[in-house]
């Protein structure tokens, strides 16, 4: 509730109902300032509500918003140094380039001077020099990108908002663009926030990502904490790909092993756990092909995915199909129906209460 | 065609019958034998019999061609062909009818018919005793498009400003507001002779009881013009409105957003965002509202009769052709006043153009 010091952006106990549709339901959250923070979930959990929140277009029903410290909760848009980025990008189409650019700008009635000096300088940081007295609907959709950025980027906010800016652009253009983006964050040290479904955008371009699950965080942190200890089941479920693995398992009494169905699995866990009905989460990374000689679960091999370098291989085990990704070198031999022995890292367990999908640690 | 398709569907049934084979589908006999029998028939019969028979002949050259194109496959032809018939029987020829008509001296309650060449022209435009009525009449036709015009525009963009918003009601009252356009003319002209009635007419009465004395609305020019105006705007201001909507619903939201985050005050919105999406349709209205009040007569007709300076170039056409029979100076006048209307229409044209090529 205080601001600490440095945090750009601080929503507490955010909520926003349209209707009897719940869009946010006491979210929280801060962002240090000159954070890339990724708000991550798939569509239709908040992500868009919260940014429009932010940016001051809904008011939300309960709860604080600041920024830089100054409650904007129920103040006007105007004077919050924000900027927002649309996932339609919402360039006026019947500006130029050079118009759209200047157009926030007119508006803070600054010099003409100084607003063409500006309008060049954004053209030319973002390759659009040769551009500005295109009409947007002429340009393609990584050009038109980059507009929607630039617009947003010459008012000089000091928090930029961006909706799944990548969402409409072909996989090639979106990784050039991820690259763009990232090398805009450290050229302005702009505070940023950033909603995605892709969890390849949230993990290669996050400092901080925030889960979101039916308008609220579910966890907060690193791309590596997330990836390492994700809180629960729904956290483990999205981040990673291929997908964690989830196999449904008991809890011994003894409180070092897990029972499942693809046998008896040791792990450690508190004892007061025991009897619990529980998800064993393993990463397909995590599982690999029993040397000979050694000792493995019994598993058949259902089928190959051949991604290259990689090959994911999705194996049958006691009714429960497991999927692991193997070097392609390690994969190269291996024929659907082929039994094989696989061995589970038990280092590398992630274990969830069956009923609420918390982590049991 | 030096091309002969490799898969042979033949494309004509048959080939066209020699010039003289007496088929069904020979056209271009009919052709001949309806120039001959036609051109016969005027020259020996009497104008009452060989009427009749130009016409059956012209009958019979087009059921030739129907049936050449049945039989060659000319289904495209065949499909639009009642529609260019209807065309020309009710467009075309009386329009070219009533061109030549206008280089006669004709009136239609008389037998004689004098060819003049442009003297009808020079009479409606230039005559002492004729021309000053039509020129009268014509400029009070320009000042109904003026102020018509402009008060379905400026009424009917305001309608559409309000009603692009959302509020209670809004569905019923829109339909209700859109009513009027749907009226028979008649109808609504009818409405307005009773509201304006000096007698028991609901304005008088309301006049009456603020000042004292009779008020009588139609009294003077101004008055019967002021009638006329708010009439006409009352029936078509809801069709302008109705074209500026379609243009306002078709603004993409997320640009109002993003005005608003650029923080753009509302009048550079409306101009820069707003502004584009409609003026194409505003033209449209434009176009639509010049032309049709520049054949007003219909509440001319209905509200004061032409009474008191009022009478409009269309209404003053319809007393001269149909209730003084001078057909040729009534269509001299028509052609006068097509003429206006198409220079009008693409003065607009090109100047909407032009704009959206600046734009």
């Amino acid at each position: 509730m205080g601001q600490v010091d440095g945090y750009a952006l601080s929503l507490t106990n955010v909520s926003k109902s349209y209707g009897h549709v719940r869009a946010l339901q006491n979210l929280s959250f801060s962002v240090a300032e000159g954070r890339f923070f990724v708000l991550f979930g798939p569509s239709s959990v908040g992500k868009t509500t919260t940014l429009r929140t932010i940016a001051g277009l809904v008011p939300p029903d309960r709860g604080r918003v600041e920024i830089f410290g100054k409650d904007w909760t129920h103040e006007p848009i105007a004077g919050r140094g924000v900027s927002m980025v649309f996932q339609s990008f919402a360039l006026y189409p019947h500006l130029t380039v050079y118009e759209n650019f200047a157009y926030p700008l007119v508006e803070a009635k600054l010099g003409r001077e100084e607003i063409d000096r500006r309008v060049k300088e954004t053209a030319a940081m973002l390759r659009l020099d040769t551009k500005l007295d295109r009409k947007p609907g002429t340009l393609s959709g990584g050009e038109q990108q980059r507009v929607a950025l630039g617009r947003s980027l010459i008012r000089r906010p000091r928090v930029l908002l961006l909706d799944e800016p990548l969402t409409n652009l072909d996989a090639k253009l979106r990784h050039d663009m991820r690259a763009e983006l990232k090398r805009l964050h450290r050229q302005f040290g702009l505070t940023i926030v950033y909603a995605t479904p892709d969890e390849l955008e949230a993990l290669s371009m996050g400092e901080e990502i925030a889960v979101l699950r039916d308008g609220a965080v579910v966890q907060i942190g690193t791309p590596d904490e997330l990836y390492e200890t994700p809180r629960d089941v729904y956290v483990a479920g999205k981040i990673g790909s291929p997908h964690m693995n989830m196999i449904k398992g008991k809890l011994a009494p003894d409180g070092t092993t897990i029972e499942s169905a693809i046998g008896t699995l040791r792990r450690k866990f508190n004892a007061a756990e025991a009897g619990e009905a529980a998800v064993i989460g393993i990463r397909p990374s995590d599982i690999r092909l029993a040397a000979s000689g050694e000792s493995g679960v019994a598993a058949s091999i259902a089928m190959l995915e051949p991604l290259g370098d990689v090959t994911v291989v999705s194996v049958e085990a006691g009714g429960e199909t497991l999927r692991m990704v193997l070097p392609e070198s390690a994969a190269s031999g291996l024929q659907p129906g082929q039994p094989a022995s696989v061995v589970l890292d038990p280092g590398k367990f992630h274990v969830f209460r069956a009923s609420s999908g918390q982590a049991i640690t | 065609m030096s091309v002969t398709p490799v898969t042979s569907v033949p494309r004509t049934a048959r080939t066209s019958p020699a010039l003289l084979e007496v088929s069904a589908d020979n056209w271009r006999l009919a052709i001949l034998v309806g120039v001959v029998v036609s051109a016969l028939g005027v020259a020996a019969l009497p104008a009452s019999v060989s009427f009749w028979i130009v016409g059956a002949m012209a009958a019979m050259v087009a059921a030739a061609f129907v049936v050449n194109a049945y039989r060659r496959r000319y289904y495209g032809g065949l499909l639009v062909t009642p529609a260019i018939a209807v065309l020309f029987v009710m467009n075309i020829f009386p329009l070219l009818w009533s061109l030549g008509l206008s280089f006669f001296a004709y009136q239609s309650n008389q037998q004689s018919i004098r060819f003049v060449g442009l003297y009808n022209y020079i009479k409606v435009l230039t005559n002492d005793i004729a021309a000053p009525d039509n020129w009268n009449a014509l400029i009070n036709t320009a000042m109904f498009v003026v102020l018509t015009v402009s008060t379905q525009m400026i009424v009917g963009f305001l309608l559409a400003m309000l009603f692009a918003k959302q509020f209670p009601l809004r569905k019923y009252l829109l339909i209700l507001v859109l009513t009027p356009m749907m009226l028979s003319v008649v109808a609504s002209g009818v409405f307005f002779t009773y509201y304006y009635d000096p007698t028991f007419g609901i304005l008088s009465y309301v006049m009456n009881s603020i000042t004292d004395g009779q008020f009588i609305l139609m009294d003077s020019k101004a008055g019967a013009v002021a009638g006329i105006v708010f009439a006409d705007a009352w029936m078509w201001s809801p069709f302008v409105m109705l074209l500026v909507l379609a243009g306002l619903v078709s603004v993409p939201k997320y640009l109002y957003e993003a005005a608003a985050i650029d923080r753009v005050s509302a009048w550079r919105r409306f101009w820069s965002i707003t502004f584009p999406y409609i003026r194409g349709l505003l033209m449209l209205a434009l176009l639509f509202r010049t032309i049709e009040a520049f054949k007003l007569a219909d509440l001319v007709i209905l509200l004061t009769k032409g009474g008191n300076d009022t009478m409009t170039i269309s209404y003053h056409l319809i007393r001269i052709a149909n209730e003084q029979n001078k057909t040729s100076e009534g269509a001299a006048i028509s052609y006068v006043m097509l003429f206006m209307v198409i220079v009008l229409t693409n003065l607009y044209l090109y100047l909407a153009k032009r704009r959206n090529r600046e734009a």
